[in-house]
């Protein structure tokens, strides 16, 4: 009866929020002892739960929304809602570095010689790798959009090719990234220059590492049949996910590597 | 090298004369169809998409009841799946506050502006 007169999902008892607690507890655990110069191994046990934990807990909601249907019109409603605010979190997050990265190179002090790149640093050409990666993103941002198209005209093939472009130029985008940080002249005990710069570019690249592997579950989704045209909001999330990493690259770009430089 | 170029085109050519009168536009291989979306849902987002096509655009009444006459004789159904449901009256159009009331099952009850409500049962979507 219950599953018949409204629109909500009740959620069936679970134990991947425990699971996910005690994974994060050992994570943070382990991390202490790792700063304090003992093993990993704690560390390690807890990547191993933490990871196992989210696989099996979106595991769970994929088969809750696709192969339950318990995702109805309502319920995807709220999806929405929370992926919107959880983007938002994420603009303030990045937001408190720009607010670092503009409090010290705006009026740069004695310390780094009144001068902004600080006395010193020897930073990127930005018309060099990070204009290509400035460009593959942009480009990237279009593959996204050529295979949303495809699945609202329940295009599967479309749809395949434009996500696997989107997903190529988004390991391309971290690639290039891991020869700049190899061929970096600074690092990131180099003065506030190098604190900002690695805080907010190394953030962006784990966003954009997410963004790929959320992507990525799109796309074996999609080659097992998880979408239909009107059901796939599981890849517009990461659509969604997927712009707000390309419009902060965008940002930084033109703030610390362009003007900054 | 030629005959498989030969086989392929000949197997796409036999594939447009059997398929093309089966689907509206003539599509080649780089256009494989993804599940209809009715085939693809199943549970509530099923039922939710059948009502939505029988033209039931509330199937879990979740909207505003329209009032009808609500007289004892005509008086404004009420469905529910339960053996009561709890109605929040706007007595008069301009209203600011709603009243309040149990309808029982086989009791119509009238609120104290003198509308009458009916429980019935709902059918289930």
């Amino acid at each position: 009866m219950k599953n018949f007169n409204h629109p909500y999902h009740l959620v069936d008892y679970s134990p991947w929020p425990l699971t996910s607690a005690i994974g994060v507890l050992t994570l943070v655990s382990g991390m202490v002892k790792w700063f304090h110069n003992f093993n990993l191994n704690l560390t390690i046990l807890g990547y191993l739960i933490t990871l196992l934990s989210m696989y099996q807990w979106w595991r769970d909601i994929c088969r809750e929304g696709t192969l339950q249907g318990n995702h109805t019109i309502l319920v995807t409603k709220g999806l929405r809602w929370g992926m919107i605010l959880f983007i938002t979190s994420e603009v303030f997050f990045f937001l408190s570095f720009f607010w670092a990265f503009f409090h010290s190179s705006l009026s740069p002090n004695i310390e780094v010689g009144t001068t902004w790149p600080p006395i010193g640093i020897m930073p990127f050409n930005p018309f060099q790798i990070p204009l290509l990666n400035t460009i593959i993103l942009i480009t990237s941002g279009i593959t996204i959009t050529w295979a949303h198209h495809a699945i609202m005209n329940n295009n599967f093939n479309q749809m395949k090719q434009g996500l696997l472009t989107t997903i190529l130029l988004g390991f391309y985008f971290t690639i290039l990234q891991g020869f700049e940080y190899i061929e970096a002249p600074f690092s990131i005990a180099d003065s506030i220059y190098g604190s900002t710069f690695f805080m907010a570019t190394g953030f962006h690249g784990l966003h954009v590492i997410i963004g790929s592997l959320f992507l990525l579950i799109c796309y074996i989704r999609h080659i097992n049949n998880h979408f239909s045209m009107n059901h796939h909001f599981g890849f517009e999330a990461a659509a969604w996910y997927w712009h707000f990493v390309d419009v902060v690259w965008l940002f930084l770009y033109i703030s610390i590597y362009w003007w900054g430089n | 090298m030629a005959s498989l170029c030969r086989q392929i085109v000949r197997g796409n050519t036999l594939r447009r004369v059997l398929f093309s009168s089966a689907s509206s536009a003539r599509r080649g291989y780089a256009d494989q169809m993804m599940p209809d979306p009715l085939e693809h849902a199943t549970g509530m987002e099923r039922k939710e998409l059948l009502a939505m096509e029988a033209g039931n655009d509330d199937p879990f009444n979740m909207k505003v009841l329209k009032k009808s006459a609500g007289t004892r004789e005509n008086p404004t159904l009420v469905p529910s799946c339960f053996d009561a449901r709890i109605v929040g009256c706007i007595c008069e159009e301009h209203s600011t506050v709603v009243t309040w009331l149990w309808v029982h099952k086989d009791h119509p009850r009238r609120c104290e502006c003198g509308h009458w409500y009916k429980l019935i049962e709902k059918e289930l979507p």
